[in-house]
């Protein structure tokens, strides 16, 4: 599975319960539709460091990097080549 | 009366900033003919005298434009947390017989379809019209401005809803007076019109409406308003800036905002910032001393609760040696520390809070009993336990009422309780707080006794798709039997 189809599940099976979302197109802004709260960054950086084995860093927590599916996809890509 | 205090800015400052929001700048005299347009468009809408309307809208001048306007008519304004889930708001909104709802296009869609089974629906009016709704409030404020007529003092301005231990949240109204009392306390703290508030606290809450809003309708404050402050983890960085930027000098926050801010990567001039307050739970010291080692701000603690407000605030010249005092009471309020028989008790002892304010409710609404117990002889019995000490200053040392305090939010375990209860495979349910992995702050645990296999996971989404995210246990520990009393009272301590 892609990154961007395994984050998604993630999100819609963990973070968007209650409401009524059963697809999330990559650049929708999760921020903004208040999918992802604090909580959720957390839960999120704890399945990204597990599933990919990287280390998200202090510096690294920015919206630009957690703003959607596709940014996330794109910051997986950057630790995981080590540009991150 | 509160509207009065938009006229009165408009009249004195009408070019200053009353807004900083993205690139925005509201004057004063664009607020209040925003404010005077909304009006007429809801009155032409028939939304008048003693309707509730919710309103469901993240921190910007719309909401502050919705708030004067709907009290401006003397309706009620019901402000809701846009997190909550549809259970949740089904419930405020029944409450409060609400007669429109104003929310953006996260939250039209869920509205509509509460409102749409009613007999007489209520009217949902939206920021855009993204989910094809007739109603906006672009096109509300098409209207020719209204001016807003002064309102009684008797009359309710506002339905919150308050924590307790008595299951779903209290319906606490407040009214023109107490609001706009409450608006005063600001200038005898020494707010004035050259300042600048920041607005990172959800407007929703007591806290943000008090400190932010009514702080700054009655000095003439700027607010400096946080676009999109969720999650603040990912916004602090956003959050130092602005507050460098515009060079804010008050900051109400809690510790999640201080502890978050104060672990930023990068630094910035935060000296402008003369007065920063938290409240909403303890101010653990270790955040204290990492904020004001990196900013050079002390944090000064803030009392307050959804029936009265602010109440006191350490204002102390030195607020390093006081930091784990919330202050002396703010002008007009009165605080004692009451035994349990309701005598007060000597300097020092610790008792519970009782005050007396002019910003106090006159009671939940429709809970006489409960009245009759928590208001007495004009003093609302707090359920915190603290101590005043010679110089009059209070400490808070704990609570009686059974709230568990996650990130600045406070969960009434028997609502959780309530939600868990309810599942087909949970014979008995106890929702406790445990400490979390950060100093002073907790994690929402259940502990259940199951009258068939359920595993933790399936409670926990039965749980999301009916409560806010806060408030979703996120432990759960089966047992045989939930610990009692021979009397059969819970022993919670057993269970943490």
């Amino acid at each position: 599975m892609s990154v961007t189809a395994d984050v998604e599940q993630f999100i819609i099976s963990e973070l968007s319960q209650g409401r009524d979302i059963t697809t999330i197109d990559p650049g929708d802004n999760l921020l903004a539709k208040g999918i992802v709260d604090s909580h959720g960054v957390m839960e999120l950086v704890a399945f990204l460091e597990e599933r990919y084995g990287i280390s998200v860093r202090d510096e690294d927590l920015t919206p630009e990097n957690f703003e959607s599916v596709a940014r996330i996809d794109e910051f997986v890509a950057r630790k995981q080549d080590g540009r991150g | 009366m509160l509207t009065d205090l938009l006229y009165e800015n408009a009249s004195a400052r009408a070019d200053e900033v009353a807004i900083v929001y993205r690139d925005e700048r509201v004057t004063h005299a664009d607020l209040l003919e925003r404010t005077e347009r909304l009006a007429a468009g809801l009155a032409a809408q028939g939304v008048g005298r003693g309707d509730a309307v919710a309103l469901l809208l993240p921190n910007d001048p719309s909401f502050v434009a919705s708030y004067f306007a709907i009290s401006g008519l003397g309706a009620v304004v019901v402000p809701v947390n846009p997190a909550f889930k549809q259970d949740e708001l089904d419930f405020y909104f029944r409450q409060c017989e609400v007669r429109a709802v104003i929310s953006d296009e996260r939250t039209a869609g869920v509205c509509e379809r509460i409102v749409s089974g009613w007999e007489r629906p209520a009217q949902v009016i939206t920021t855009s019209s993204a989910h094809g709704q007739a109603l906006t409030l672009d096109a509300l404020m098409e209207a020719e401005p209204q001016k807003l007529e002064p309102r009684s003092p008797d009359e309710p301005l506002v339905y919150q809803f308050s924590s307790g231990s008595t299951g779903r949240p209290k319906r606490v109204a407040r009214t023109h007076a107490q609001c706009t009392g409450e608006a005063s306390y600001y200038a005898t703290m020494g707010l004035g019109p050259e300042d600048k508030i920041f607005c990172a606290i959800p407007l929703f809450h007591t806290y943000g409406m008090g400190c932010c809003m009514f702080a700054a309708a009655g000095t003439g404050a700027t607010l400096v308003v946080l676009e999109d402050p969720n999650p603040f983890l990912l916004r602090r960085q956003r959050a130092i800036e602005l507050l460098e930027q515009e060079q804010a000098t008050i900051f109400p926050g809690v510790p999640f905002n201080f502890r978050l801010m104060a672990e930023a990567p990068a630094s910035a001039d935060l000296s402008s910032i003369r007065l920063a307050f938290s409240a909403g739970t303890a101010l653990p010291r270790p955040f204290f001393d990492a904020f004001l080692d990196k900013f050079g701000v002390p944090v000064r603690q803030l009392y307050g609760c959804t029936e009265a407000g602010t109440l006191t605030a350490n204002m102390d010249a030195d607020p390093v040696a006081s930091f784990e005092s919330v202050g002396r009471p703010v002008d007009g309020v009165e605080v004692r520390i009451e035994d349990d028989d309701g005598e007060p008790v000597p300097t020092g002892s610790i008792g519970e809070v009782a005050v007396r304010s002019p910003g106090l409710t006159d009671g939940y609404v429709d809970m006489p009993e409960l009245n009759s117990q928590v208001f007495r002889e004009g003093f609302f019995i707090t359920g915190d336990l603290g101590q005043i000490d010679a110089e009059g200053r209070l400490t808070i040392t704990g609570r009686k009422k059974l709230l568990i305090e996650v990130g600045g939010y406070k969960v009434d375990p028997i609502e959780v309780e309530d939600v868990v209860g309810a599942h087909p495979k949970v014979g008995e349910a106890v929702v406790v707080g445990v400490p979390g992995k950060v100093a002073g702050e907790e994690v929402v645990k259940a502990v259940v006794v199951p009258s068939d296999a359920v595993d933790e996971r399936e409670l926990i989404t039965f749980c999301q798709e009916r409560l806010a995210n806060f408030k979703v246990p996120q432990v759960v520990e089966f047992r045989e039997e939930i610990p009692k009393s021979p009397l059969g009272k819970i022993l919670r301590k057993y269970l943490i």
